[in-house]
């Protein structure tokens, strides 16, 4: 429509597309600009409520210039397919400058420069924060402002035969803007929680700092489960693992067998997922998760027979694992497969919920989300340490409204395309 | 199954592949030949169907964890854009293009084998592993095909051969695969929600998925543009190098460091 209008000026042929060009090309080495007066500072997203405000006046602003100057033709171009093309090349090529440079990230509280110390070059145009840098955040502003007119110029008036237009672009615009906005309240804190204790001491994932949340997380139980113990064939010079000629990896079981041509085979003659050596040294089951994997193993090299205990150890137990030829069968302990924690979760006013957070499994509670985030890997499966996250993203609704218009429009889109292509 | 077969099944479908497309020749004036072609090419599929499902089965979880088990789905579905297109259009190169594809994926698992590993980590064993990951497969088998067709008419119009046919049929695979690489990437967003806390982090892995759904959309803004086709061959050809950089080339990317989204292995 306006775009069908308009194509006798500005907004069509090779001139739209070179004024827009450079148009796109302006408005990146205005960010860079900046970023050199600046030093990289980089963009600070505005807090609540100000990044509402700033959504209203500039979503009110392109309604108004939409509805009101509709005819003109520097906001036909404006909202034109060449300068959104553009600034949709700009907005590629400025993310593919931050997916190939290493990004800044922050640990420990220090931000770090890794490769860029500060004051480089790279640094200075803020190369390695490009996604909080002012080039990219004037090139998605004037992204959102294109794409917002064309918006409005399809919307009204309302036709049902542009509903697809809409929810793809209404949704995109929604999703972009609210994400980009929200992130100045997003707050991911990681909370550590030993077993058996309560606390309400969350750390800020970036800066470290402490802070108090409010409600407090109790521990009742951390657990894991792992995958089966793996046998493996280990060379000591190299300090590599050799493959089998069955390109497996070794879950251990009563009864597997391994060989590896040229230096030996081996059967495994029992196993104990749970152990502890006797007095004699001999490894016997044990209830719960207490004791440590144990396996039997009968070994053939060259033609003589062996056997052997071996086990992949733990806290207070050194490994075993013996000699095959030049090199050593050890035991590897199986990677964790799901891990929990059982908690009782307090609010200020005094509700309690029971809750098991697992990853892949977070639990809402009063706005915030629980995350199984980690445990103390060094202790691995005898870790009483559970690092939960809680994270509170108040846009968060928002961005999905946008996320599932995008989806509505894709599958009208999908059907429209399986339509035409019938008749093509 | 476990890989120890796997040169022996993949041999067995490049086997059928190449005999089926060598039956082509005397098909064209032989009918019988013609179905005997196609039972080949399809037995060929159906032999890596089969590995893939049993392959599945002994894994005990999908597999879709490391790059060789995604290049063994796109060995498996390459050739059935190709063996779908020409059914549909009656275009018959594409499909060539396709087994020949999908038979140096096969040769690249076979010169790298991966190692046969059951484990899952945790953040994977989610609703969202399967769809996300099937969902950008077919994305990125349609837009290979789009790219192999865009370079073909690419020479066509060089030899002034140009078929509208052929260039609305690239047109097709890439809006397809556009479809499916908007619901991937969105997938993926609702999955890192509930895997690792936030649905956008500008990973470079998310990065790259960006860009490279940044340059198909272009290509459509660019269709609505009506530009010329011509020069939109060259386009879809050249996308999928992009394409290919999120998929693995991002693994050797300086930014790839401190990635979580890379394949292992
Ligand atoms: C810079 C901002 C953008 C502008 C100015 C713009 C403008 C347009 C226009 C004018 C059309 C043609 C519609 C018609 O003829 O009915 C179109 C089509 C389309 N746009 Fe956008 N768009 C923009 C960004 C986006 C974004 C971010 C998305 C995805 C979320 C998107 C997805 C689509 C799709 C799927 C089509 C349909 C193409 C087709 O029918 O072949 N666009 N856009």
């Amino acid at each position: 429509m306006a775009e069908k209008k308009s194509t006798g000026k500005a907004g069509s042929g090779q001139a739209g597309f070179n004024g827009a060009a450079l148009f796109t090309l302006a408005a990146v080495l205005a960010g860079l600009g900046i970023e050199l007066m600046t030093t990289g500072g980089g963009l600070a997203i505005p807090g609540w409520p100000f990044n509402l405000v700033f959504l209203l006046l500039f979503g009110g602003a392109i309604l108004a210039v939409g509805l009101i100057f509709r005819e003109h033709p520097m906001v036909t171009w404006l909202g034109g397919i060449p300068l959104g093309l553009s600034l949709i090349v700009g907005l590629a090529l400025l993310s593919f400058v931050g997916g190939v440079l290493p990004q800044e990230s922050v640990v420990n509280g220090v931000l770090q420069h890794e490769k860029f110390p500060t004051g480089s070059l790279v640094a200075s145009l803020r190369l390695d924060g490009m996604f909080s840098s002012w080039p990219f955040a004037l090139v998605t502003l004037f992204f959102l402002f294109n794409l917002g007119l064309t918006l409005v110029w399809k919307t009204f008036p309302f036709r049902l035969a542009n509903l697809q237009f809409m929810l793809f672009h209404g949704g995109f615009w929604i999703a972009l803007s609210c994400g980009l906005l929200g992130n100045s309240q997003l707050q991911r804190f990681v909370v550590p929680i030993d077993e058996g204790r309560a606390t309400n001491v969350a750390y800020d994932r970036d800066t470290e700092r402490a802070l108090h949340l409010p409600f407090s997380i109790f521990l009742k139980d951390f657990q894991i489960d792992q995958y089966a113990a793996r046998l493996a064939l280990y060379d000591p010079r190299t300090d590599q693992v050799i493959e089998s000629n069955s390109k497996q990896m070794h879950d251990i079981s009563k009864g597997a067998t391994a060989e590896w041509p040229g230096v030996g085979s081996l059967t495994v003659l029992d196993y104990f997922p749970d152990a502890l050596p006797d007095s004699h040294g001999i490894p016997v089951p044990v209830e719960g998760k207490n004791g440590f994997p144990f396996a039997r193993v009968r070994l053939e090299v060259g033609g003589v027979v062996s056997e052997h205990w071996i086990t992949s150890g733990g806290p207070q137990l050194k490994p075993q694992f013996v000699p095959m030829g030049d090199y050593y069968i050890v035991m590897a302990e199986g990677e964790p497969k799901a891990f929990r924690s059982e908690v009782m979760v307090m609010g200020e006013g005094g509700e309690r919920v029971a809750a098991l957070l697992e990853v892949n499994k977070p639990v809402d509670f009063h706005g915030w989300k629980l995350y199984q985030m980690g445990y103390d890997e060094k202790a691995g499966r005898w870790s009483t340490l559970s690092l939960v996250e809680a994270v509170r993203d108040p846009w968060l609704p928002a961005v999905y409204v946008g996320f599932f218009m995008i989806m509505a429009g894709n599958l009208l889109f999908f059907w429209k395309g399986i339509k035409k292509m019938e008749e093509a | 199954m476990t890989l120890v077969e796997f040169p022996a099944m993949a041999l067995a479908a490049v086997v059928c592949w190449l005999v089926g497309s060598l039956l082509q020749i005397p098909a064209r004036t032989t009918k019988a030949l013609g179905l005997l072609s196609w039972s080949f090419m399809i037995s060929g599929t159906l032999v890596l169907v089969w590995f893939l499902t049993s392959y599945w089965i002994a894994l005990e979880r999908p597999p879709l964890r490391t790059l060789g088990e995604t290049r063994l789905w796109y060995a498996t579905l390459i050739p059935v854009v190709g063996f779908l297109v020409e059914s549909r259009y009656r275009i018959g190169w594409l499909k060539y293009y396709c087994m020949g594809l999908a038979a140096l994926f096969l040769g690249i698992n076979y010169m790298n084998p991966d190692v046969f590993q059951k484990a899952l980590m945790p953040a994977l064993q989610s609703v969202w592993f399967v769809p996300h990951v099937v969902v950008y497969l077919v994305a990125y088998v349609l837009l290979a095909a789009s790219a192999v067709s865009g370079w073909h008419n690419v020479i066509l119009n060089f030899r002034d051969k140009r078929s509208a046919k052929a260039e609305s049929m690239s047109h097709y695979l890439a809006l397809l695969g556009f479809v499916l690489l908007t619901f991937g990437l969105i997938f993926g967003a609702l999955w890192a929600k509930e895997a690792w806390g936030h649905y956008w982090t500008w990973d470079p892995k998310e990065t790259w998925a960006f860009i490279s759904w940044l340059a198909y959309l272009g290509y459509l803004h660019l269709v609505a543009r009506k530009t010329d086709p011509k020069t939109l061959q060259w386009y879809l050809g050249l996308s999928f190098f992009v394409l290919l950089v999120c998929w693995f080339g991002v693994n050797y990317l300086p930014s790839a460091q401190n990635s979580v989204h890379t394949y292992s292995g």
